[in-house]
């Protein structure tokens, strides 16, 4: 199969085909195309074992300030020698002529007895034809010359003096053909291309990878048999807490835990017997003095709890299964493993068989569907549910268990005051710490920073 | 949730022949989390419903039931007295109305015990005690108080040397000066009376809730204990000072009564209590076929008492155990004396038909179109700060909506709307390739009796040649193929956006959102090079449809 070219390579090996050793600069004349170009197509050539690339350093030489000055002007010394020819001249005139240059004119003709002092006078002695470094001078002032072509001993002297000569060390590339490139033929009539080059890269336009994961969680749930409900991510205490026969002075109900809206309070929490059999049950149980005003306090949902419970104390299913998805909030500092807003999934099953087992089953499931099979079941506490556990999963990649969901049945105390009366099965957690399991992230912000570096480039399946 | 460290060796003493394995293994099936282990230690988080389990004497309980080491129910000994009495004074009603208690004798106080008591006092404080203001423990040296003691009222000018001191303070000075006193001090509001615990030499022996007297500091080389504790309830009180009792009595002292009286206070009985559940409860709720003997074996485990009257079986509750409610709490003690481990999950097959929530359809359709169009998806918070939401983009902030006490400052203010996250989201891509396109669908939040929340949709498109025909052709075509909308766009003035390049969007006369270039001042601050434009509608009165 005859071998295939870039438009580049085509242009560069025809190029060298007519003049055989060019430089980088030559080959952009010849082919009209961009610096950056002729360094590829060269680098690629040069892969393909079809150019060679010769590196050479060359010095060349060129005039400092200085320099200029006595290629114009003549040396100082030589300027100093000529106003001499008339005869002894006084060395204050001599000073004020010739300026700054008078001190080293003085110095070199003094050195090498070109002239003679007699108390403020300076006298001719003898004045050569040419002067050390004149001819150099000439060279170099008359065009850019390499170090080679010059009297070495006579540029010596000149390098010795300041900003006279400045030497520039070139790196200079000399491109040729390798003996097979010089007889292949790239005319390529057959219209084939390069198809193993590098192409550019695109930047696809995509879902977000969290919500990838929550699509999928929804639709694990949905062939489950269950269906989907929404609530406000705003409720009140009632719903968020008491419902949840959390008490009033629980821990979790203060400003540093639970984000409470400033100024805001509810109007209408619930219905009226609602209100009072909730409220009759925390006074029974945990034994102080309700008040609704705490209820009413609007607070950030701290769990997806509060729409399921809601649901079933307005519809009172016999038979249901159920879920909610959302964000929920937390008052935490955030860091790599916390964040204020997260998503948590929420599952319920109502109904008259509904029991420890199946709950444990039904997570045993799911967890199967999203690729963990190693999990187990801990007891754990929850203020709305007994029993309660928790779910335990062996994460193959860090080599330990990590807590995922918690579940629970809900309690009576819950459950009997809304009028449900069948068992309700429920179970929660946050969707990121799944999301990050299957993206391999240490770090849960990166789902909300919105990088498009890694939002263009992570894997979308895994 | 807190947190003890338990020494392998005393446990290991405490509970009988069981190995260091056994043990970890075993304590995360009394409910109890692993927070991290060594050699001699682990540290393990429990809840604050088992407060009992705030010493390694409680958690040894535990684990003897479940290892079948020792089963059934814990009985407090408490030994008949008259010796000791406290009376209470009516002017202590108003303030912390209650006191109780109990005496420990004979027991051995070695360093670690001492450290365990101090523990576990601290974490009923925190936990049941509701940081002190509920109910509060006072533990003292018995050798160093005569009785009869008498909890009144004093003013805040009365001294004594508290523990830690030296000196004598005032209460005023314990208040205003020491670490508790400053902590807790404010549980006695302003009134000028506080509560002092006072023995029969007049000596004080306690400041409830802030603090003992120095001279009934519990040592090395105490053997005898008083026990007090106050509150605002009786129960409570009881509650409380019946897991000290427990934890005492385990640890090996002996009990014996105080005699209480006077403004409604009595002496405590830490009674037990009887309460039946129905074996078909337990089983119907665990999806098992257990038996009675079966669940009276676990009831043991969970050390618990048990018999049964035909199809009921009747558990007797020793007073420390008030987090057990009713008959559900005991399916639980089943449960965990039965095994978690034990339990064989099953899936019943689902009598329901699932569905995906139509609002998800629909929204997840517009998010395929916005994606069709070009545009990566967005993800920003919901809670987001003034600074990006109101400051960076010019929008006026009176009907701002904000959250209490936020740890985090990035996060204080609910959005209500989407726009001025994305644009803060180009601002951290500046070095990355153009063009950028994003879009983000998701609440907001408005203040409404008390407050909406509603669906929105953002889109933001930025490079160089950006431009507000651009973004009307996404706006018109993702609405036109999502929903079969038709809008228009009317010239409008918006702080955020480049005057003359900016329109409202119109649909069904209503407007539904805003569309234009953003400002360059606002571009410029965020340090974006290219021209910015972008459109924000509401998606939820009018678009979306909810069936």
């Amino acid at each position: 199969m005859s071998q295939v070219f870039h438009d580049i390579e085509k242009k560069i090996i025809n190029s060298l085909k007519k003049n055989p050793i060019q430089t980088p600069e030559t080959l952009e004349k010849s082919t009209q195309l961009l610096p950056d170009q002729i360094r590829r197509g060269i680098e690629w050539l040069k892969l393909k074992n079809l150019a060679i690339v010769d590196e050479s350093k060359s010095s060349t030489l060129s005039l400092g300030k200085n320099g200029i000055d006595s290629f114009e002007k003549g040396l100082p010394e030589r300027r100093l020698l000529n106003l001499l020819t008339n005869g002894p001249r006084k060395l204050s005139d001599l000073q004020k002529e010739l300026g700054f240059i008078f001190g080293p004119a003085m110095g070199l003709s003094r050195k090498n007895n070109w002239i003679e002092t007699s108390s403020d006078e300076i006298i001719l002695k003898i004045i050569p034809s040419i002067l050390p470094g004149e001819k150099t001078l000439q060279q170099i002032g008359s065009g850019n010359l390499s170090k080679d072509q010059i009297d070495k001993i006579d540029l010596t002297e000149l390098l010795k003096r300041p900003d006279f000569i400045i030497e520039n060390i070139m790196t200079s590339k000399k491109i040729s053909l390798t003996d097979s490139a010089k007889s292949m033929d790239v005319s390529n009539t057959s219209g084939a291309i390069d198809v193993e080059a590098n192409v550019p890269e695109l930047f696809v336009a995509r879902r977000h990878p969290l919500k990838d994961t929550i699509d999928e969680i929804r639709e694990i749930f949905v062939t489950l048999g269950f269906s989907e409900i929404f609530g406000n991510m705003t409720q009140s205490s009632f719903w968020n807490f008491d419902a949840l026969f959390t008490p009033q002075d629980h821990p979790a109900r203060e400003l540093q835990d639970t984000f409470f809206l400033d100024g805001v309070s509810a109007k209408k929490i619930g219905t009226v017997e609602q209100i009072r059999k909730v409220s009759d049950s925390h006074k029974k149980n945990w034994r102080y003095q309700w008040d609704i005003n705490e209820a009413r306090k609007m607070v950030l949902r701290t769990h997806t709890t509060c729409v399921t419970i809601k649901h079933l104390a307005e519809k009172k299913p016999d038979e249901a299964r159920i879920f909610s998805l959302g964000r929920v909030f937390r008052n935490e500092k955030v860091s790599y493993k916390h964040l204020v807003e997260f998503n948590q999934i929420e599952g319920i099953v109502i109904g008259k068989d509904a029991n420890l087992r199946n709950l444990m089953g039904i997570q045993r499931e799911f967890y199967k569907r999203i690729g963990i099979t190693k999990i187990k079941f801990w007891p754990t506490f929850f203020p709305y549910t007994e029993p309660s556990l928790q779910t335990m999963v062996y994460n193959e990649k860090l080599g330990k268990w990590i807590e995922l969901f918690g579940m629970g049945i809900f309690r009576p105390e819950v459950t009997k005051p809304l009028g449900i009366t069948k068992p309700v099965l429920a179970w929660g957690g946050g969707i990121e710490r799944i999301a990050m399991l299957k993206y391999g992230l240490t770090d849960v912000r990166e789902f909300y920073n919105n990088d498009l570096g890694w939002l263009r480039s992570n894997t979308k399946c895994q | 949730m807190p947190v003890i460290t338990l020494d392998y060796s005393r446990l290991q003493k405490l509970v009988g022949k069981v190995s260091k394995k056994q043990i970890s293994e075993s304590l995360p099936f009394l409910g109890l989390d692993v927070e991290s282990e060594d050699e001699t230690c682990i540290r393990v988080e429990y809840s604050p419903n088992r407060p009992d389990y705030s010493t390694d004497f409680g958690i040894a309980l535990g684990l003897q039931g479940l290892f079948g080491i020792k089963t059934g129910g814990i009985k407090l000994k408490i030994k008949k007295s008259t010796q000791y009495k406290i009376n209470v004074t009516p002017s202590i009603s108003k303030i912390r109305p209650y006191v109780t208690g109990i005496i420990a004798k004979n027991g051995k106080i070695n360093g670690d015990i001492l450290e365990q008591l101090i523990q576990m006092q601290e974490d009923l404080h925190m936990g049941i005690g509701r940081k002190r203001k509920k109910s509060s423990i006072g533990i003292h040296d018995l050798n160093k108080i005569s009785f009869p003691l008498l909890y009144t009222t004093t003013t805040r000018n009365h001294k004594f040397v508290p523990l830690n001191s030296e000196k004598e303070l005032s209460i005023s000075e314990i208040i205003s000066d020491t670490e508790t006193g400053k902590d807790y001090g404010h549980l006695l509001g302003q009134s000028t009376q506080v509560p002092i615990i006072i023995d029969s030499n007049k000596k004080t022996v306690s400041f409830p809730p802030i603090i003992n007297a120095a001279i009934t500091a519990v040592t090395t080389k105490t053997k005898n204990l008083f026990v007090e504790v106050t509150g605002i309830n009786k129960d409570d009180a009881e509650d409380m000072l019946s897991v000290v009792a427990t934890i005492l009595q385990s640890a090996g002292f002996t009990l014996e009564n105080i005699q209480i009286s006077g403004a409604k206070n009595s002496s405590p009985k830490l009674q037990e209590k009887k309460m039946s559940v129905d074996s078909s409860l337990i089983n119907q709720t665990l999806g098992l076929n257990l038996n009675t003997s079966k669940i009276i074996a676990s009831l043991k485990k969970s050390r618990l008492d048990a018999v049964y009257r035909g199809k009921n079986i009747v558990c007797t509750i020793p007073a420390y155990r008030f987090d057990i409610f009713g008959p559900m709490d005991l399916v639980e003690e089943v449960a965990l004396g039965y095994g978690i481990q034990n339990f064989e999950p099953t899936i019943s097959p689902s009598q329901t038909i699932g569905q995906t929530n139509p609002i998800s359809l629909q929204l997840k359709s517009l998010d395929q179109i916005m994606i069709g169009l070009g545009f990566l998806e967005a993800l920003n918070s919901s809670l987001s700060s003034k600074r990006v939401l109101y400051d960076m983009t010019n929008r006026d902030s009176q009907k701002i909506i904000s959250v209490l006490d936020s740890k985090s400052q990035e996060h204080t203010v609910l959005r209500d709307c989407i726009f001025p996250g994305l644009i803060e989201n180009l601002s951290r891509n500046i070095h990355v390739s153009y063009p950028q396109k994003m879009f983000e669908t998701g609440s907001i939040f408005n203040l409404d009796n008390p407050l909406s929340e509603k669906t929105n949709l953002a889109v933001i498109s930025a490079h160089k040649d950006a431009n507000f025909t651009e973004i009307k052709s996404v706006l018109q075509t993702a609405l036109k193929i999502g929903f079969g909308i038709q809008i228009e766009t009317k010239t409008a003035i918006n702080p955020s956006f480049k005057n003359g390049n900016c329109a409202n969007i119109i649909f069904n006369k209503n407007i539904i959102g805003i569309i234009g270039e953003i400002d360059s001042k606002i571009v410029d601050n965020y340090k974006i090079r290219v021209p910015v434009v972008g459109f924000e509608i509401s998606l939820s009165d009018s678009i979306l449809k909810s069936i």
